[in-house]
């Protein structure tokens, strides 16, 4: 057992500086504000009577039911049993490989396609589903802002781009990334008719740098695919991999795949106690030291540089806070190091001011050890800095191994100087027609009214919006496109991988897809599919060898069956290209030579830096009408429904910044006011406010929410003057950092909601956690060394044919909430909006705990989900008078909602605080008017899943419906269940398989493996609930020979 | 006299009281149970036909009782397998021809209704549990106008389910375990049903 001394956790600043009125807040279980329409005991009497009288007046019979089959039913549809179709998601353009389930043919929730080797779902994901059944879509074409037949708007459209193109004006189509081949093939089709036409690329949170970088240093003009599975070493400059960056999901499941603890048998009974599961009998003789001389754990080693706390420097094993400009600076001085190792002409870059240069040398040395076998990635939009990182990459030979130039990434092909030019065109009136799909530059360009003016001046501009947003509703026609889910496509995210696409329902409203308006204006019959496969005929099926066909020689056939097996599974993984190391082409100093340059010029560094970042849920805010991702805990400060401008403890004390203070964020020109969030992590001179925010005309449930911070990006134009011109610099940049801000006090406040600070940890050891060595050591460490004899009062539950449990793995858990929005899709959980959150009265099943513990400045976090943990001696079930939580003979703790009477005893006595209580009717109820309030919202409920009525107390079931589900098909088919054959709605979602759930009597399990495990914990099992979840501590590697500095 | 008169009001009045708190109390008790409702179809179809004289097996028309929750009313090109060859025709028939000529859907009476907060599959027990639709819905291949045959409370389920209705068909489910006294066959967790 190990003696170091005890870690404490604290949840937030107020808690660990033991903040009266924080104290006060959280005393009890619930927050009671004054209520001034409090109802006396008279009143209330009167009422009930009242009640009871109509009551007794309106016991009629229900009212009849209506039940209308099918005139003719589709084959492979029977109502009431769930279809899956693989299909690629278009959520964000990393392209993931879903399932889309499909009941009576309506998508209500998207699963990760475990197949494909690019199967994923982050939380955005898994809430388009809910987009589909979005009141705030178009029903069909508008023009000049009117309801228009598909054919009026067509001969319009046609009529003034044949004009047009006559007249000699441009055309422009301005679109996202788009990943999808025969949709660029079909573009360049469209374009080729149009003599002065162009396609612009832009996305609104750039990285069009990297790109850059590659040409400048390699030669190629690609994008990197990053493989972190491969890296036992990570160094990223601010890049939020795991969270927002390129293609954050699967860079989560490599992430994790790196960093897998092996499995370690418990010794004994040295660590915790038994825990009932039948763990006596297990490993005699295994010891803990025995497991120690056996082979080192490989785990990767994350070392994160960054400005504000990410999601992905809470799970860095090493973070190191550094403001946004120096960042570059870093990079500069990592390279110089490592060039001087390699006997290369050094840069003579200095190290940046809040650096120490230790630990900038013991990253290098690290670096420098694991060559080949390290990835350094940057998140910053800046060349020079993308330009050391790729030279980095290359000095190290990571080239060819951790990121592949040959297999190249597809994502973030936007170019803003593009974006740029256009805009100029546009206000010079050069621009006869702008045709604008996927992207929404009145609301994301930082200088979106120049945008605006431009666009006043084009003669015809098209919008294939969904939705009126803030550039659709500036167009003269709007051609709305599909829901995704509605679509044919494909996706190529990186060059050896193919997503397809299909059709998951029937567009619900008379939606056009974009290929199919392209084909129209061009005066093609619309057919999307059929350019589609045939796409795939011509291209995707080449990259089949011919000794793979299905019908030798036969190609036709051979192709039926290709297309067949792409459909079914969602892809087609083609035989990727041999990667090979990359030398640096000359040349590539120079960018970084030139920037060194400036910056021995002086810089004005006056003032506060700003760093607009991404949260890992809203993202660049394409989906704010989108209420489960506005409820969406970020994953770091767990506010939801509102961005802030997030301060160091430092800074605030600095400029005497309370919590929700209202300030003015200015660097002279613009301004931006923002309610403070005082965030631990943060560098001291930072201010950073996430972007996605302040949508004007996003929907009901996104409009107002938040401030816009997109005003604040600066766009910097490349610089031509340099000998490096316009070919090296490109034609300008967004840079999401800057200079020269400062903070204005309004004196006014702004009420912030989040959900982990509702309660207090009063000194409770909650989480545990060790370094690699210490766990190398001893399996059991991180335990708190204190073996606890519990005594039981109750009968024990006796067990029959299953005992389900869950474990889930601290070190694999990211943080990154896609298990809550799954939770939240499967189990119909309601939004409830800002002011209940406040209330503490949020709904979400599955909360992901986050505990910092160490300095303010940099504290080390551990995310926790917590659910209900199914005790086999459950408290809530003790107090319930009515029997409305009991416990089944599978070892469920059961809620019974048609029982319940809501005297909320039972969440009272939850230590874990997992239940929530249904204050109100959250569907059909005008005051929640989120999507239960509507016939199309209601779509997308689960009607495997009661929705909740008032009054009632609900919490996590482990997903009871699927568990019985699974149990009727292994007796349907006559066979015992297999591990496996269950999943809950989180352990499905989660990128890095940090959840277990099975059978604990079937002692082969998963889960029932990982309750034997060293590292296995219950939470406050000292007070003897049992709980039927547990938890495996969390590792880290603080590498071999290194100070650990927190 | 005058206190005689008074004990029997007195006496006739709490009786009277009695008598309607008691029928209140039965009948709220009984609000929402709909045994015995057999409402008016718009199609006077007979299950006495189908079922009972021309044998068409339950499974036929009600396929979904195998495969899913719901047994399912048969889609209407479920009917024209057989009566677009056959050659007799009633109003019945003509009318739901006509509705199929017309492409417009039959609206019947769903006459079983469950609360929303009780889960039942019918698959579950006609496929696991190997339960014949009678024992629920009764001798419906006698029936003219479709009833519901059982209350379908909760008690009626749970008799069922504690004389361990279903026969052992389960057991190749369980063969991996050893016998174990404390399973039910059928189950009788709340957690079952209600989610």
């Amino acid at each position: 057992m190990s003696t170091r001394e005890e870690r404490v956790y604290w949840q937030c600043l107020e808690e660990r500086r033991a903040d009266p009125s924080y104290l006060a807040d959280t005393s009890g279980e619930l927050y009671e504000p004054p209520d001034p329409d409090r109802v006396t005991r008279r009143g209330f009497l009167g009422r009930v009577g009242f009640g009871l009288a109509v009551a007794a007046s309106g016991c009629t019979r229900a009212p009849v039911e209506r039940a209308i089959p099918f005139l003719s039913q589709p084959e492979e549809m029977t109502p009431g049993v769930s279809a899956f179709y693989a299909t690629t998601c278009d959520a964000c353009p990393a392209s993931c490989g879903i399932l889309a389930k499909v009941r009576d043919g309506r998508p209500i929730k998207i699963d990760v396609n475990a197949e494909s080797p690019l199967g994923g779902a982050c939380a955005m994901g898994q809430a388009s589903v809910l987009s589909i059944y979005d009141e705030g879509r178009l029903k069909g074409p508008l023009w000049q802002g009117q309801e228009t037949a598909w054919d009026d708007v067509d001969r319009a459209i046609r009529q003034r781009l044949e004009a047009g193109a006559k007249a000699g004006g441009k055309l422009a189509l301005l679109t996202g990334t788009i990943t999808s081949p025969s949709t660029r093939e079909l573009i360049g089709r469209f374009l080729d008719r149009f003599p002065e036409s162009r396609h612009v690329v832009y996305d609104p949170i750039s990285l069009s740098t990297l790109r850059r970088a590659s040409a400048i240093c390699f030669g190629r003009d690609v994008l990197p695919r990053f493989r972190f599975d491969r890296a036992e070493l990570i160094v990223s400059l601010d890049a939020d991999f795991l969270g927002s960056w390129i293609s954050p999901s699967e860079f989560a499941k490599a992430y994790a795949a790196g960093r897998r603890i092996p499995s370690r048998p418990a010794a004994g009974h040295g660590h915790g106690h038994d825990d009932g599961h039948g763990q006596e009998d297990e490993h005699v003789g295994a010891n803990g030291h025995a497991v120690a001389e056996s082979e080192p754990v490989a785990m990767s080693r994350h070392i994160q540089f960054e400005s504000c706390l990410s999601m992905t420097g809470t799970n860095a094993d090493t973070r190191i806070p550094v403001s946004p400009s120096e960042i570059s600076a870093t990079a500069f001085a990592l390279l110089d190091d490592l060039l001087e190792r390699s006997g290369q002409e050094r840069l003579g870059a200095g190290i940046p001011a809040s650096l120490e240069r230790s630990r900038l040398e013991e990253t290098a040395e690290e670096l420098w050890r694991k060559r080949g076998r390290s990835l350094v990635v940057c998140g910053d939009n800046d060349l020079a800095a993308q330009a050391a990182v790729a030279a980095i990459n290359s000095l190290l030979g990571n080239v060819g191994r951790t990121l592949d130039l040959e297999n190249p990434s597809n994502l973030m092909q936007g170019d803003e100087g593009e974006m740029a030019v256009l805009i100029e065109e546009m206000m010079r009136g050069e621009v006869g027609a702008l045709l604008i799909h996927g992207v929404n530059p009145a609301y994301d360009w930082p200088r979106a009214e120049d945008f605006v003016e431009g666009m006043g001046n084009v003669a015809l501009t098209v919008s294939f919006a969904d939705r009126l947003d803030e550039t659709a509703s500036l167009a003269h026609a709007v051609c709305p496109d599909h829901h995704f889910l509605e679509s044919w496509g494909d996706a190529q995210p990186s060059d050896d991988f193919y997503g397809l696409r299909q059709p998951a329902l029937r567009p619900l409203f008379a939606t056009r897809s974009f290929q199919e308006s392209l084909q129209i204006w061009q005066g093609q019959a619309p057919d999307h599919l059929g350019y589609l496969q045939d796409y795939w005929r011509r291209h995707v099926f080449k990259r089949l060898p011919s000794e793979r066909w299905a019908q030798a020689g036969d190609e036709e056939r051979s192709f039926r069956s290709f297309w067949d097996r792409a459909l079914h599974d969602g892809f087609f993984q083609a035989p990727p290209r041999p990667s090979s190391e990359q030398a640096l082409v000359s040349g590539w100093r120079l960018p970084i030579e030139a920037r060194i340059r400036d910056a021995g010029q002086g810089r004005p560094g006056a003032g506060l830096e700003l760093r607009l970042y991404e949260k890992s849920g809203m993202r660049d805010g394409r989906h704010a009408n989108n209420p489960w991702l506005q409820e969406l805990p970020d994953p770091v400060t767990k506010v939801v429904w509102d961005n802030y401008a997030a301060v160091a403890p430092a800074l605030a004390a600095d400029l005497d910044l309370r919590q929700e203070d209202v300030v003015r964020l200015t660097d002279g020109q613009r301004a931006l006011e923002l309610p403070v969030y005082i965030q631990p992590g943060q560098a001291p001179s930072c201010v950073s406010v996430a972007l996605g925010y302040g949508r004007r005309k996003a929907g009901k449930a996104g409009n107002g929410v938040g401030a816009n911070a997109f005003p604040l990006a600066d766009f910097r134009k490349g610089t031509e003057s340099s000998e490096e011109g316009t070919e090296v610099s490109g034609k300008g940049t967004v840079l999401f950092r800057s200079a020269g801000w400062r903070l204005e006090k309004t004196g006014r406040r702004y009420p912030l909601a989040a959900t982990q600070t509702h309660h207090r940890l009063d000194g409770r050891p909650i989480v545990r956690e060790a370094t690699l060595s210490e766990f190398e050591d001893d399996p059991g460490a991180g335990a708190h060394g204190v073996t606890h004899e519990l005594h039981n009062l109750w009968a024990e539950h006796e067990k029959g044919r299953h005992s389900w449990g869950m474990a889930i793995d601290l070190t694999a858990c990211l943080g990154c909430s896609s298990c809550l929005i799954a939770c939240q899709a499967e189990n119909n959980v309601p939004v409830v909006g800002k002011e209940e959150v406040r209330l503490k009265r949020e709904m979400h099943w599955i909360r992901i705990d986050r505990y910092f513990s160490g300095p303010e400045e940099n504290p080390q976090t551990v995310h926790q989900p917590m659910m209900c943990q199914h005790c086999d001696l459950a408290p809530c079930e003790t107090v319930c008078p009515v029997l409305a939580t009991v416990h089944s003979s599978d070892g469920l703790n059961q809620q019974v909602y048609n029982r319940c009477i809501g005297t909320r005893y039972c969440a009272n006595n939850c230590p874990y605080k997992v239940r929530r209580f249904n204050w109100f009717q959250y569907s059909r109820n005008d005051r929640f008017d989120y999507y239960m309030n509507d016939d199309l919202g209601t779509m997308v409920l689960n009607p495997d899943v009661v929705v909740r009525s008032r009054g009632v107390m609900e919490k996590c079931s482990m997903c009871v419906q699927r568990i019985q589900e699974g149990k009727l098909t292994a007796k349907v088919q006559k066979r015992p269940l297999r591990d496996g054959d269950i999943q809950t709605a989180c352990q499905q979602a989660c990128p890095s398989g940090a959840i277990a759930f099975g059978d604990l009597l079937n002692r082969e399990s998963h889960v029932a493996r990982q309750n034997r495990d060293a590292r296995f914990f219950h939470v406050l099992e000292e007070i003897g609930t049992r709980p039927g979840v547990g938890y495996l501590t969390k590792i880290r590697n603080k590498g071999k020979g290194i100070e650990s500095h927190g | 006299m005058n206190r005689k008169l008074m004990a029997l009001a007195c006496t006739m009045l709490v009786l009277g009281g009695l008598a309607a708190g008691g029928y209140v109390t039965w009948e709220i008790w009984a609000v929402g149970i709909n045994q015995g409702y057999a409402p008016e179809q718009p199609i006077d179809f007979s299950h006495k036909l189908h079922a009972g004289e021309n044998e068409v097996p339950c499974l036929y028309c009600h396929s979904g009782a195998e495969r899913s929750r719901h047994a399912g009313i048969p889609a209407v090109n479920v009917c024209m397998n057989c009566h677009s060859v056959l050659e007799r025709e009633t109003r019945g028939i003509q009318n739901f021809k006509e509705a199929v000529a017309q492409g417009r859907p039959i609206e019947w009476v769903k006459i079983h209704n469950l609360p929303d907060f009780v889960y039942f599959n019918h698959s579950q027990h006609v496929r696991a549990g190997g339960v014949a639709c009678q024992e629920c819905h009764g001798p419906v291949e006698e029936l003219d106008l479709m009833r519901q045959e059982a209350p379908l409370t909760m008690g009626w389920c749970l008799d069922c389910h504690r004389s361990g209705g279903m026969s052992d068909l389960a057991s190749d489910y369980n063969a991996h375990r050893e016998k174990n006294e404390n399973v039910a066959v059928s189950g009788l967790d709340c957690g079952n049903c209600h989610y």
